[in-house]
Parts: C-alpha cells; structure tokens; sequence
C-alpha cells in the first residue's frame, strides 16, 4: 500500500524511441567520424609509430658542445700571465626566444640596453647560430653588478640565462699586451673559415700576440655533452658526455720582471725625453729566447677579453701613441749608426778595407753634387774601422760604402736578418728592408724618372743606416746578439716550454740557426772590439755608460736616425744596441725611443738601466743558477 | 496521488559517460599543466551546478526566455568588441568579477536554444522557405561578431549546428542542396576572409612542411605527440612531447595530442569510444523527447559536441586545418567545460521530462504524461503493490 505523498520508485519502461530516418543518419555519420579518426590514429600509432617516435627523439636529444678552457701561459718562471677567471655570462638559446616577431625584437632591445651590444649585432648572432638549442655567449665576463641585474629581469627574458664561463684575464695588462695579445669573439666572416676546424661560432679566438700566434696549441679540444631539454632548449638530463680537453700550457721565454722593469725604465726614458713612444726587445744571444719584448704605450688587453666595446676599439685607434701598434716586431725604423758593423763587416769580407786600413772622418765628404756630414763639425782625422765604430764615424763609413755598392751592403744587411720577417710566434712581424736600386724604384712615387733611381748619396747615407734601410728593434735585437754570439743569426723564439695540463713537458724550445753570417772570426772580433770601445773607449759615444754607474763588461752601439726626409737638423730616432758579457753573452738587445733624440743621451740610459737590472739578476733570468 | 522520484528518470548512461570523459580531461590537464587543475576544479564545480541547474529547470520554459536571452548574449558580444581583453591576437574575454568569461562560447548554447525555438515554432512548416531564412537571420548576427572578434572556431561551430538543426529539423532537401552549394561556391572567396593567421593555417594544413619552425611547428609537433604514443602511450605524465613543452597549447587546443602520447591507440580509442557513446546517447535522448522543442535540443547538443570533437581530434592529427576549437569536457578552459556540462544537463532536462511507461502488475502498459513537477497521476485501482 502506497500512502499519498511519499517517494516511491516505480518501474518504467522506456516508450520506444522515435527514430527518424535522419535521426539514424545523423547517428551513422558520428560511428563513420569516429572510425575515420579511429584509422587515422592506428595510422600513425602503429604504422608510422616507430618514426613519430624517432622525431620525437630529434626534438628534445642534443649534443651541445661543452668548450675547453684555453690554455693558460706563464713566464719563463712559471708566473701566470694569461689565465681563466670563472664569471657570469649572458647567454641566449634561440629556441627559448619568444616566437612572434614583436616580443622577439623588444628582447632584442632588452638585451642590447644589458649587454652593451647593438640589438641588430645581437640578432644577427642569433641567427648565425647554427643550432637554435645552443646557447650563445652575448656578453661574456660581467661583473657582480651586471650579472645580478640580469638575474632580476631574467623571468621576463625567455630564452635568456647567465651561466659561469672561464673569461680570460691578463696580469700587468699594459706590460704585457703585445706580447701576450688578447682573444676575441670570431667574427661572422672569420666563421665561414674556422667552422671547419670545429669552432664554435660564439667561440673566443686568440686575435694578436702569443694568443694568436699559438692559438693551436692554446685552444685545447672542444667536448659535448648530450642532453634532453625541453621545447625552450633548457636542459633537463645530460646523457653522454665527452669532455673537454684543455689548452696547452705555454712558458714564454720571457721574464716577467725584466719585462716589467724594462717596460718602467723605457716609460721613464721616453718622458725624459719627451718622447710618447718606444721598445725594448731582449733576447739571449745563445738561444734566441726572447726575454723581454716591450712595445710603449701598451694597452688594456683585459678590456678585450671580455668582448671590448666598440667606443673603447675606436678610442684606442684614434690614440695618437697607437697603442695597439706593436712597436717592437712591427715598427719600422731607420737602424742609423747601429747599423755600421754591418757596413763594417761587408767592408771587411769584401776586402774594400782591412783591419788597419785608415781612413779619413773629415767633418764632410762630398760625392756628386752633395755633400753629407758627419755627427762632429770637425776632423776626426785618420782612423781604422776599430776607431771608427766607438767613434761612430759618419764619413769613415760613407767611404766604406761608397766602396761596396748598394748590393753588397744590401746583402750583408741580409746576412744580419734585415729583410727577412724573423720567424717569433707573433703575428705581425715586420722584415724590414735591405734597399737595392730596385727597392727605391718599387717604392717611388713616379717609376722611371731621374728622381727614383738610385744614386751615389743613397748608396753612402746607406753605410750609416739611413737612405732606404729600415728595420725593426726585434731584428735589431737578433742583430745585436748575432755580434755577441759570434756570428750566428738566432731565430727568435718567445717560447720557453710548453706543458699538458699534468704538467709534462711536450716541447721545449730549441735554437733555431738562421744562418752562420759570412764573416771570419777575426773580422768579427775587430768589430765587436769596436762595440766594447764603444763603452769603454776615450771616444766612445756609450762612454756615459760609466758615468752611469755600468760595472758590467759588454759591447753597444749607440744610433741617432734621422727620419722625415733628408738634409740636416732632421728629428731622429734614438736607438742602443748592445749584448753583454763580452766574452760569454748571455743578453743582447735593442732599445728604441721613437723621435727620441740622440740614443746615447736618451736611448742609452734606458739601455743602462735595464742592462744593470739583468746583470743584477742573471742568475736567475737564465734559470742557469 | 503517488509523486514520482525524478532521478529515476535521469539518464545514467549519458551522466556515468560524462563523468568518464571529464575525469580523463581533468587528467590530461593535470599532465599538460599541473598549475591549470585548480582552476579546472573550480569551473568543474561551476559546471556541475549548472548542468543540475539546467537538468532541474524544465527545458520548456528555455522557449519563453530564448529571446530575451539572445539579446543579452548580443550585448555581451558587443562588449567583448569594446572593452574585452585579448590573447593571441584575438579579443575573445570579458572579466566578470575576476574570472575570464567568454561570450562566445557561452553564445554557442544560447543560439542552440534560440534555434531549436525557431524550428519547434515552425512545426509543420519545416519546408518552408521563411524558416530557413528565419533560421540564417537569427543565427548570422552572433556569428558575424564572433568572426570579427576573430574567432573561427566558434564561428564554424555555429554554422555546424546551423546546418544540423535545419538537417535534423526536416528542412527540404533541396534547400540543403541549396545551402552546401552555397557553401561550395563561397570556398574560392574563403582565403581573402581569413586573416593572415588562419590563412597560414590553411596553407600549413595543405602543407605543413613549408615552415616547419614557423607556423607548421604546432602541428608538426602535434602529430609527433600523437605518432610516438604509439599502442600503448608513454604512461601517464610521462609523454615526452608534451612535458618538455614541443606540444603547443597543450591545456586547450591540443590536448588530444598530450593524451594520444600518454595513453597511446588504446587510450585514444577508449577516449573516442566514450565520445560516440555519449553522442549516440544523445540522438538516443532526441528519439525519446516528449515534444519537439526537446528533441531539437537534444540533437543541437548532438550535432554541437560531435562537430568539436570531430574538428579537434582532426585538427591533432591532422585531418582537418587548425582551428581555435577546444575537446569538448577534456580541454582545459572553464567557459567551455560550464556550457558543455549545461548543454548536457539541458539534454536531462529533456529526458527528465520525457514520457515513461509504468508497469503495473496486471502486465499492462499504459502511457503516462508526467506534469511539470514530476509527479504522475495514477488512478486508484493502481495502488497495489508496486516495487519499491
């Protein structure tokens, strides 16, 4: 019994369904949808599975390169002069990037404005990258400041991440930074090249000095790492790895403290004689490792390391003192009177004058209708080429080169290393010229006419080092060794050893012969008894040496090129030549103050200064106790 | 007087499928963006109230507030044209009291109920021109709004049950031969309508290999997604496609493809059975409507859910051109999943109110038509035993 007003559940039966023909129609068409999309699913599920799956493998499996830390480069003592500093870098994965074309160029913006870069450099970057999941270094070497300006905007830049990478540091940056040189970034160009040889494109190259010149053994062996990342190119899982293999260690033959203190006195010589501009090139005559190679100004190479701005770049190359000019292996400058025992030595091996044969140094000489003067307004007198080298005898050597011929000397000024770019692990260096009539004419402004060929005048200005010669003080330098180290021409080398990283050592620096120059012992002794008189002779135009306070026993020659053009009261370049100990060298160079003067009033006691340091600390330069 | 239980006549299968498509949704949204499922929950919670809601209220009162409703759903579209916000290129939300609402979807109901109207009134009249044009005029106004907004999708989604309800309502067959020439011959002018995006979507559907990094990538990826599911799936949360981000729009658009990696052919069958299921359930509940308002609306939802399912699936495997058109019940979206969810309690209201047979112990059938409170009559000599 059902009572009024409760729940009850009754039974129903369903009436019977109304279906019209379209009804069932319409009922077919969604069984068809279904099957067709049902199909299409076991299409490419099951048939086309196993490919879908190799895709979906592509997309998120890379292999990113993991580069290696560059070689790190000491002093001949193991002192570090280039090494790795960790620091935060900006880095940009292309695929993080935002997709429409407005929110990617107001990133663009955004990273210009914390990177310094331009926006239109920063995408051309990105496009250039060849994989869009590897992330690119924008700005390497930030500083604490930087970096965590960026941490703070990160969330609104996709794409974008700071992650630690070595950035390269030099010590004492100025003292150093020709030799040493800088890396950088490869630009676009330069990429097409190297990719082959496994760069990377955001990779840093060495660009000048030792870090271009040994970029091979520097650079080390780039890893990879591979990795699953996500759409955005973040990294969720490394799988495999290949690591990286660093850089070489390279000891330069040089010292850092002779380097240090040749590149102050050379700083406090070129202000004494209000000069902007200088070198100093140092070189042990028994093996031609270079000890010091000084260039004056030099520059911050740090700034480049960490990606230099281009106000910084343009600052630098408008600098009247052209710091980025590397003096020392690529300055070219007329030798003046340090190239008279060259003159002297083709004199002798020619047989034009002996030993004794005396000749006159009248204050003037002259040949056709010039006449050239000596240093002195007055006679000398009678001399033989033993008085004429201390002395420093213009007229004596006018005669003696008169007597040769341009060829003859040019071919001797060969035999020195004049001419010929010496083989240092720098780039850049410069050969010099040993002029013959050919040489004026190639660099004559109007070929063929009377102006351009070559005359008696250039052949006896040749004898002092002026007329068309030119050298470098590196050359200079090797000169000057080749006369300590009786006769024989050094290949420069700024390579001491080089080390893996366990510290074995894979190469260590060997004299290189250039050649054994064409002159007899005795000849040679004649001229290098000329270089000590030079010193400590009554004439000798180094004689101020002693006044110095030089204890030290040696040969120099001291050397006043004018430069500008000819005729008299030219300004001139100071030089010294020098090497020392007489009869064992163990040091030679060659110092240049650049429109500095006469180079024994200003050249010399640069010269002095870093010869007494040597001799000072010997021992221990030549690591030979 | 016996008052009968409604729930005896709410129609478990349609709800128990529902419940079933949901729950993998809410699971897909999970996988695809784990900070999206609160929000889900929440328009889940919405939806649920109004699929009661619209189960609870006799459908037939819908025919006296079609047209009132259809002038505020006008409105709202206007506004979005005004002071929407857009994503994506498209002005699509209005914000009411902090949550995003889009007027368009919600549109998409208001013309189904607007439209099933249109043709209860014409009964009888089915053939006649003015109720095609009658039909055109009601539902071109919305759809022009919603095209400009732009948004294709709805838009197709419009002239999808446009086109069912005048199939399903028994227009002439000539005037839909009529129609789907018209159709034909606006397909040469379709490209210049398009805006530039969806024109690329059309020519990246034709071709998806001509930008692969570009405007191809969301369906290349998509396709990968789904191919590298293979039988079986990834597992849950495990598809790497779709967790490392490749899948575009993994919570909306393309959710189909996080499913597909994840629970494989098997999965997607199950998935795609479950939606045939639910829509046969439909044209099922149109059968058995007690007048022909119900049955257009049940068929409405029919022709509205199967025309989204059909375009997205397609559009994830690439059958069908991109289109900004969410899985129905699966999707990640809230205004979506709340018209969806009351589209169907629409379709139990229907069914609530439809015609049952009582048994009664003498063996014989009888009709009995339920009034609007649920209650049935049953004469005195009927109340013997009856189950209870």
């Amino acid at each position: 019994m059902i009572e009024p007003g409760r729940w009850v559940e009754l039974a129903g039966i369903e009436p019977r369904p109304r279906w019209t023909p379209r009804l069932l129609f319409f009922t077919a068409l969604i069984l068809i949808g279904v099957t067709v999309l049902s199909w299409r699913l076991f299409e490419l599920q099951v048939i086309q599975g196993s490919a879908f799956n190799r895709l979906a493998l592509i997309n998120r499996i890379h292999r990113l390169p993991i580069e290696a830390e560059r070689g790190v480069i000491y002093d001949r003592h193991g002192l570090q002069l280039a090494f790795n500093d960790p620091a935060w870098s900006l880095q940009v994965t292309s695929v993080g990037l935002p997709d429409d074309r407005g929110s990617r160029a107001a990133e663009y913006q955004q990273l210009a404005r914390l990177s310094g870069r331009t926006a239109a450099d920063i995408r051309l970057a990105v496009t250039a990258n060849p994989d869009p999941y590897r992330p690119l270094t924008i700005k390497a070497g930030l500083t604490q400041q930087e970096a965590e300006t960026i941490q703070e905007r990160l969330p609104q830049l996709p794409g974008v991440r700071l992650d630690q990478v070595p950035v390269r540091r030099y010590a004492d940056p100025e003292i150093y930074s020709h030799v040493l040189g800088y890396t950088g970034k490869i630009d676009g160009e330069a990429y097409k090249q190297l990719r082959g040889l496994g760069y990377l494109p955001d990779e840093s190259i060495g660009r000048a000095g030792v870090e271009a010149g040994l970029e091979d053994l520097l650079r080390g062996r780039n890893g990879w790492e591979e990795v699953e990342t996500d759409a955005n190119g973040v990294v969720k899982h490394v799988l495999a790895m290949q690591p990286p293999v660093a850089g070489q260690s390279v000891y330069l033959s040089l010292d850092a403290a002779l380097q240090k203190e040749a590149y102050g006195r050379l700083q406090e010589g070129l202000a004494k004689a209000n000069s902007k501009a200088g070198a100093i090139v140092a070189a042990d005559p028994r093996d031609g490792e270079v000890l010091a190679l000084v260039s004056y100004p030099g520059y911050d190479d740090n700034a480049f390391a960490a990606g230099i701005t281009q106000a910084a770049y343009d600052k630098l190359l408008a600098d009247p003192g052209k710091p980025l000019y590397d003096r020392a292996i690529a300055g070219l400058y007329p030798p003046g009177s340090t190239f008279k025992m060259i003159t002297g030595t083709a004199g002798l091996e020619e047989g034009k004058i002996t030993p004794s044969t005396l000749l006159g140094c009248p204050s003037h000489l002259s040949f056709g209708a010039w006449t050239y003067w000596n240093w002195a307004r007055y006679d000398f007198g009678l001399m033989n080429v033993l008085k004429a080298i201390p002395t420093s005898c213009d007229t004596f050597f006018y005669q003696v080169a008169d007597r040769l011929g341009p060829d003859a000397l040019a071919s001797y000024a060969r035999a020195f290393g004049y001419g010929a770019v010496p083989g240092i692990e720098i780039p850049g260096a410069q050969a010099g010229v040993a002029p013959n009539p050919d040489y004026k004419q190639s660099i004559c402004a109007t070929p063929g006419t009377p102006e351009c060929s070559w005359n008696e005048g250039d052949t006896v200005t040749m004898g002092i080092g002026q007329s068309y010669v030119l050298a470098t003080p590196l050359i200079q330098a090797m000169y000057a060794a080749t006369m300590g180290n009786a006769g024989t021409l050094l290949r420069p080398t700024i390579v001491h050893k080089v080390t893996d990283g366990a510290g074995t050592v894979l190469m260590s620096a060997q004299p290189g012969v250039v050649r054994q120059v064409p002159i007899s012992p005795a000849n040679l002794e004649v001229l290098r008894q000329g270089m000590n008189q030079c010193l400590n002779g009554p004439w000798g135009t180094a004689a101020i040496a002693r006044v110095l306070g030089f204890k030290w026993d040696g040969g120099c020659k001291t050397g006043t090129a004018q430069f500008g053009g000819t005729g008299v009261d030219l300004p001139s370049h100071a030089w010294f030549v020098d090497f020392g100990p007489y009869n064992t060298p163990t040091f030679a160079s060659a110092t240049l103050l650049e429109n500095g003067g006469f180079g024994e009033y200003t050249a010399e006691p640069v010269a002095v200064n870093v010869l007494d340091y040597y001799f000072d600390h010997r021992g221990q330069i030549n690591l030979d106790g | 007087m016996v008052r009968l239980h409604p729930l005896h006549r709410l129609d478990p299968l349609q709800l128990l499928l529902t419940a079933m498509l949901v729950s993998l949704g809410l699971m897909a949204v999970f996988s695809a963006s784990q900070s999206d499922l609160k929000r889900q929950l929440i328009s889940l919670g919405v939806g649920l109230a109004a699929f009661a809601a619209a189960a609870a209220l006799d459908y037939r009162l819908l025919r006296r507030a079609a047209l009132p409703t259809y002038a505020v759903c006008l409105l709202l579209l206007l506004a979005v044209h005004l002071v929407g916000h857009s994503a994506l290129g498209a002005r699509r939300w209005l914000s009411i009291a902090g949550f995003p609402l889009e007027p368009s979807e919600i549109s998409k109901l208001v013309i189904l109920v607007v439209l099933a109207n249109h043709f209860a009134r014409a009964q009888g009249r089915e053939k006649r021109i003015p109720t095609l044009l009658g039909a055109l005029a009601l539902a071109a106004p919305p759809a022009v709004l919603i095209l400009l907004q732009p948004d294709l999708g709805t838009a197709m989604v419009f002239a999808a049950l446009c086109v069912g309800l005048l199939f399903l309502g028994g227009a002439s067959r000539l005037q839909l031969a009529g129609l789907a020439a018209l159709g034909a011959a606006a397909v040469p002018i379709v490209p210049h309508l398009l805006h530039g995006y969806q024109r690329r979507r059309l020519e990246i559907f034709l071709n998806p290999a001509s930008d692969p990094l570009g405007a191809g990538y969301n369906l290349i990826q998509a396709r990968i997604a789904v191919g590298s599911g293979g039988v079986l799936g990834h597992g849950w949360l495990h598809g790497p496609q779709s967790q490392l981000g490749f899948v575009p729009e993994r919570a909306t658009d393309f959710i189909f493809a996080v499913y597909a990696e994840q629970f494989g052919l098997l999965g997607c069958l199950v998935l795609l059975m479950l939606f045939a299921l639910l829509l046969v359930r439909l044209a099922w509940a149109a059968s058995v409507a007690p007048d022909r308002f119900g049955f257009l609306i049940a068929t409405g939802v029919a022709v509205m859910l199967f025309f989204q399912v059909a375009e997205n699936v397609g559009m994830n495997i690439g059958l069908t051109p991109i289109a900004g058109i969410p899985l129905p019940l699966v999707s990640y979206g809230g205004s979506a999943l709340v018209t969806n969810l009351t589209a169907l309690g629409l379709v139990q209201s229907v069914m609530l109110r439809r015609r049952l047979l009582v048994y009664r112990p003498e063996q014989v059938l009888e009709r009995y038509l339920l009034n609007e409170s649920g209650t049935v009559r049953l004469g005195p000599e009927m109340e013997a035993p009856l189950t209870t």
